[in-house]
């Protein structure tokens, strides 16, 4: 290892403490690293500046921000508060179908909201009916916190470390349900039952829910159908995109501008809701994995990782799976998956299918171990703090780490099924 | 400092979140209202101990019953006209 990939190591490393101990907002801490690449990348002629603009995926940040703009749209007419509404209304009352329907509708709206968003939402539906219905709060806020993050596991839009990988792999829409989508629904029972089995004598007992009706709670009507329909245009055209000859980036941004044409609100004020420090923090990162790339250390790593757990298909898929599950329970996923998939399409014959699933089940399902492991698991033990609750570290952690091991040890058993991976 | 690191941090968007809960507790019949409430002038030395009322839970069961009087007034004076 030579003086400039010292360097370069460090920058990443550096960016990487900012971001995990919030001593500066993540996307600070992300251009911090991404100005000391420019400067040290262009002061050691390691790029030069034209080579340097193209560390950025113009790809990704359009398709983010295609996505969040129709998202967004939707969440204004009301559509997942709906959702979570109706999910409280058929539990009758009761604390076990009500534990579970809440465990679905968290997973379900986290497939399309961001998971800060999707926590603000489900937050608030908890925090109301668990004090409506007097019932202990934590055991639903725990499972909440952990299904938003199994949700985004689900498909190519579901977290931005999918989207990121998705597109580095070339993997369409389609395709990753074709991988990944037996074993979703596999992981959100797995997960369901665990923490019902965990939670069993803290849900309380039957009561009786006031009498409401969802669709009191739907302000526009007209926007309510309109966001259905075009998030539904925005799944089909994601799945019929190889028959289109355009990219999922064109597609999001097409529904978007459509979004916004019909949605009557002011684009400024959707705009500003739009998560922009995921946005700067993506392209900061971007920027120093870029840098690293070029120093030739990612081409390094990628050889010896794979020489030493071997060439084989099974080793390198458990390494992946592994490695960046446990990472991304401490350190951003986002920031796992930009760094992984260079190193995984730079090393030949490891960029398989497999490799690539197991990458995606990695970065996404170590995001809910500790209460640090994630932006969901922080804001859900901030919205406790704020209802006057308080939730130890080790509480989370305990039910964190079951449910992390039985999702990343049915993930290993499923990948060895579905790419059959000899051992 | 690793104590800072693992004690929860505040819910984002605040202002975000208690509009989302108003929504939920308006479609299930129970609506809530958020108050701004200045210490009384004159008062300024006892800054503490207003501040204190917030999480005093005598003290909401006080602002409960004089929100309940005030209810039933507006009752009795609605059924009188």
């Amino acid at each position: 290892m030579d003086e400039i990939q010292i360097i370069f190591i460090l920058v990443y490393v550096l960016t990487i403490l900012l971001s995990a101990t919030k001593i500066v907002q993540m996307s600070v801490a992300a251009l911090i690293g991404a100005l000391l690449t420019a400067w040290f990348g262009l002061l050691y002629g390691v790029f030069g500046y034209e080579q340097s603009l193209g560390f950025i995926d113009v790809q990704l940040i359009m398709l983010l921000l295609g996505v969040m703009i129709v998202v967004e749209v939707a969440e204004r007419s009301g559509l997942f508060r709906f959702g979570a509404l109706y999910a409280v209304k058929i539990s009758g009352g009761n604390p076990k179908i009500l534990f579970v329907s809440i465990c679905v509708i968290s997973a379900a709206v986290s497939v399309f909201l961001s998971d800060p968003t999707a926590m603000l939402l489900i937050a608030a539906a908890m925090a109301t009916i668990t004090k409506l219905l007097r019932y202990d709060p934590i055991p639903y806020f725990i499972s909440a916190m952990i299904m938003i993050n199994l949700g985004g596991t689900s498909t190519l839009i579901g977290s931005v470390s999918n989207m990121i990988i998705g597109l580095q792999a070339g993997i369409s829409f389609t395709a990753f349900i074709g991988y990944l989508g037996v074993c979703e629904i596999i992981l959100w029972g797995l997960t369901i039952a665990a923490l019902y089995f965990l939670f069993r004598k803290r849900l309380g007992t039957k009561k009786e829910l006031p009498k409401y009706n969802p669709w009191e709670s739907v302000e526009n009507k007209k926007l309510f159908y309109r966001s259905i329909l075009i998030l539904f245009l925005l799944i089909i055209l994601f799945l019929t995109l190889e028959n289109l000859g355009v990219g999922a980036e064109a597609v999001a941004l097409g529904c978007a501008i459509l979004a916004l044409a019909i949605s009557g609100s002011d684009p400024t004020d959707i705009f500003k809701k739009l998560d922009w420090e995921t946005i700067f923090f993506i392209a900061g990162f971007m920027f120093i994995v870029g840098g690293l790339e070029k120093t030739g250390l990612l081409a390094d790593i990628s050889t010896q990782l794979f020489q030493t757990v071997g060439q084989g298909e099974f080793g390198a898929s458990m390494t992946t799976l592994w490695f960046s599950g446990l990472a991304s329970s401490t350190v951003s996923n986002i920031a796992i998956a930009l760094t992984f998939s260079p190193i995984i399409s730079g090393s030949a014959g490891i960029g398989t299918p497999a490799v690539w699933s197991a990458l995606v089940l990695g970065t996404n399902l170590g995001g809910a171990t500790t209460p640090l492991s994630g932006a969901v698991t922080m804001m859900g033990v901030g919205a406790l703090k704020r209802e006057g609750i308080s939730l130890s570290f080790a509480e989370f952690t305990k039910v964190g780490v079951i449910t992390s091991l039985i999702q990343l040890g049915f993930a290993s058993f499923y990948l060895i099924i579905r790419f059959n991976l000899g051992v | 400092m690793v104590k800072k690191w693992i004690e929860p941090r505040d819910i984002k968007s605040e202002s975000d979140y208690e509009e989302e809960k108003r929504k939920f507790g308006m479609a299930l019949g129970k609506p809530f209202i958020t108050l701004i409430l200045e210490i009384p002038t004159g008062f300024e030395e006892y800054n503490n101990e207003f501040i204190n009322l917030e999480k005093d839970v005598d003290f909401h069961e006080e602002v409960n019953d004089l929100i309940k009087k005030r209810l039933l007034l507006e009752s009795r004076r609605k059924k009188n006209l």
